[in-house]
Parts: structure tokens; sequence; C-alpha cells
């Protein structure tokens, strides 16, 4: 049985203050979620989470049926972002992981947030990240940063995709492409090894880069193609 | 005591006025706090890699007003003690690799996954695995009782535990096995956590095996 008070909450006649209540939920949680763990009516658990947001322990996010799930961490509190919160701003389908890279004091820009998900070489961010290109406004910092990186070609190649699954993707500045274009030189690289695309071959050709995505992997967008 | 918030507050301002990009590891409390096991921490516990970026902190955490501190107020004549600094009720242990007793190993780098950036200050949180370890060659009783609430509210793979456990004996911590063995008998004992009853044996069994191939060397 719990019983609240204005500070802590009582849960099986122990007092439970909400930093404790925050690490007992912590992780991934619905109402349903909360009502089972802590075996309390539904309206207690949408009273508890009400608790837990005023002291900044919940993030909450949205599922396609507009069901709300909630992100329970004491760390919430501590104000961070990660580039997945952006990712998940723009992209149509936001990515779940248990990876946490948070950021304080300052809010990545989408340059370095675009950068950060190609190289963390996984199909699912390649997805997420084309949204971004809707957004990109400095194209030199994108060029300065992928550079750094070594993969100006995988975000050229990335944007080139974008441009036909993503509407109002804007033009890519002429002085991007020609830095980013492949010399006679170059290799051929793969974004995930093994992979190469049906729907994209002429991209791929184009910037010498085999690139694991189909049309069909791309449904979510809204674009020319899909 | 500090609280996470105080304590990212000052890692933004730190993390703020470092002249370059550095990457640290956050073990013992500071860890827990991130990892959200605890929500105070005496001292803010801090692995670098290398001098040089240790020294750069040191230099950028004076600039803000610590002042240096005797490390051997708090641990003594051990070895591998941290370089200490302190504002107020703040206490930073800046160690090396080499922690105390214990190595901050490539396998506990590597499994550093959780990542929080402040500025230029890039800091990993040790895996809690690593925690026990290093806590349990301590010998404190506040670390044993560090260890029960990890193992509560964590999920432990005992096979990481054992196997970071002959780790560091090779990287050069012979009584690794030993202090592991006793703390966990002791943890037990006090019957708050479950122990699978495996991993004690395992652990007993390598540290007689190491006890036979040391014997063995030294005829």
């Amino acid at each position: 049985m719990i019983h609240l008070t204005m500070e802590n909450v009582l849960i099986d006649n122990h007092k439970i203050s909400p930093i404790d209540l925050a690490i007992k939920l912590r992780g991934l949680a619905t109402i349903a979620i909360i009502q089972e763990r802590l075996g309390i009516d539904r309206a207690r658990a949408i009273y508890l989470v009400y608790k837990l947001r005023k002291e900044g322990f919940v993030k909450t996010s949205y599922e396609r049926d507009r069901m709300r799930v909630y992100r329970i961490s004491p760390l919430n509190a501590l104000g961070g972002i990660s580039y997945i919160d952006i990712l998940n701003k723009y992209a149509p389908v936001g990515l779940a992981t248990s990876e946490i890279y948070e950021i304080y004091g300052r809010i990545p820009s989408i340059e370095e947030t675009l950068v950060y998900a190609i190289t963390q070489k996984n199909v699912r961010y390649y997805i997420a990240c084309l949204a971004l290109f809707r957004q990109v406004r400095d194209w030199s910092k994108l060029y300065q940063l992928a550079k750094e990186k070594g993969i100006v070609r995988e975000v050229a190649a990335l944007y080139d995709i974008s441009r036909l699954v993503v509407p109002k993707v804007r033009k890519m500045p002429k002085r991007f492409k020609n830095l980013a274009a492949p010399k006679k030189t170059d290799k051929y690289k793969s974004l995930v090894k093994g992979f190469s695309s049906d729907s994209f071959q002429e991209i791929e050709k184009k910037w010498k880069i085999y690139i694991p995505l189909n049309y069909i992997d791309l449904m979510d967008y809204r674009g020319v193609h899909t | 005591m500090i609280t996470i918030q105080e304590q990212q507050l000052l890692f933004v301002d730190i993390g703020n006025k470092l002249p370059k990009k550095m990457t640290a590891y956050a073990i013992g409390g500071t860890a827990m706090m991130f990892l959200g096991i605890k929500d105070t921490t005496l001292d803010i516990d801090l692995v670098f890699m290398n001098d040089k970026d240790r020294l750069v902190f040191n230099e950028t955490a004076k600039s803000l007003g610590f002042r240096e501190m005797d490390s051997r107020v708090v641990y003594k004549t051990k070895d591998n003690t941290p370089e200490m600094l302190k504002l107020g009720e703040v206490r930073f242990d800046l160690f090396l690799p080499k922690v105390i007793t214990s190595s901050f190993s490539e396998k506990m780098q590597e499994r550093a996954k959780q990542i929080h950036e402040f500025g230029n200050l890039i800091i990993k949180i040790a895996d809690v695995h690593d925690l026990i370890i290093m806590k349990a060659v301590t010998g404190r009783e506040k670390d044993d009782i560090d260890i029960e609430r990890i193992i509560k509210d964590s999920k432990i793979d005992w096979e990481i535990l054992i196997e970071e456990s002959q780790n560091q004996i090779n990287l050069g911590n012979e009584r690794a096995l030993m202090d592991i063995g006793y703390t966990f008998e002791k943890i037990e004992k006090r019957k708050e956590i479950e122990i699978p009853k495996n991993f004690s044996d395992k652990i007993w069994k390598l540290f007689n095996k190491q006890i036979r191939d040391k014997s063995k060397k030294l005829k």
C-alpha cells in the first residue's frame, strides 16, 4: 500500500524519498509497469510519475499510438542532453538504446550529431541520421568534423540518399561536393562490412561507398521515393 | 559530501576551463552516483590514463581555487596513491591507472560504456563489475556495504568478476584472488545478498592454483 506525503512516499509503511523511488524505478517504464512493480492503482502510479517529474527524474517519450514511455533516472535531474535525444527529435522512428552519452553545459550541434551517428557504424543510426540533413546549416563545420573522423565520403553518400527520401533537404554547397568527391586512387569503403545496396547503386558508384540500405528500409520517411 | 548536482556543476566549470579535450574514468562513489546507485559521495575519484592529462586537470582545478592536499593524510604509506585536491568539503582523488593495489586494466576501460561530456572533460563511468573488483581488494567495511548495494541494484555477470580477478593478478596484484575471496566470504556471512556458490568456489580454486604454481616456481 502506498501513501503520499509532500516530500516522501510511503511504500509498505517505509518512507522513501523521490530519489530513492527514482533509483527503484530506474529504466524504461510505463504507467502499467509502475503499477505492477509497486502494486498500486493507476491513479497513484500517475501521481508518482508527476512527483518524480517535478524533481527532474523523468524524461517522457511517446510511442506511435501516443502511449507515454518514461525514462526514469536520478541522472535526468542533471539536465544533460545526448546525441540520441537530438536524433530522436528529428528521426521518424526514434532509436531505443541503452547507451549513455550525456553532454552537459552546451547543446551539441546538428552537424556534430550527424558525424556522431555515422561513426557508430550501425544501420539504425544511418537511417535515423538521414532526417538531420534537413537541419544542416553549417556545411563547412560538417566538412571539418567529418574530415577529422575520415568520413567525408560517407556523409556525402548519406546526404544523397536523404535527398531522395526526406522532403525539403537543402542543396549541398558545391564546395563540399567537390572536396568530398573520391579520387581515382580511392578504394571502395563499406558503411557496414559485407553489405551493399540494390536501390542506391548509382550513389555507391558516385562516392565509392557501399551502402547497407534499400528503399524498403526507409519506408518511414515520406519522401519522393518512399 | 557532494551531491550529483554539485558534482555536475563542478565538472562543467572545470571542463569549460580545460585547455584541451581529455578523458578520465570515474570510479568509486563518483561512478556509483552516475550509475544511480548512490546520491552523495565523500570524494570524487578519477583515473587518468597518463600523467600529462592529470597535470593539466590538476592545474585547471587549482586555477579555480582547489588546493593540493597530502595524500598520506588519507592513504598513509600505501603505494599508487592519488594526487589530492581540496576545496571546502569537495575533494578530488586523481589516480593514474594503478589505483592503490588494483590496476584500471584495458578490459576495464573497454567496459566503461557510459559517457558524460562536460566541455573538454569527458568522463567515462567504470562498469559495475570493475567497481566491485576495486572495492573488494581494499578491505574497508564501507566498501563491503557498497558492494552489497551494487549487487542488489545491478545485473551481475559473475564470470566477468572471475576473469577480471585473474587479470588483476597478471597485472601485478598478487593478492587479488585472496582479497576478493575473503571479501565475498564476509559479505556472504552477513546474508544481505546471495552470492552464487560456484563463484566463491571458483575464486578459491583459482587461489589454490595460484599458490601451487608459485610454490612450483620457488622449488
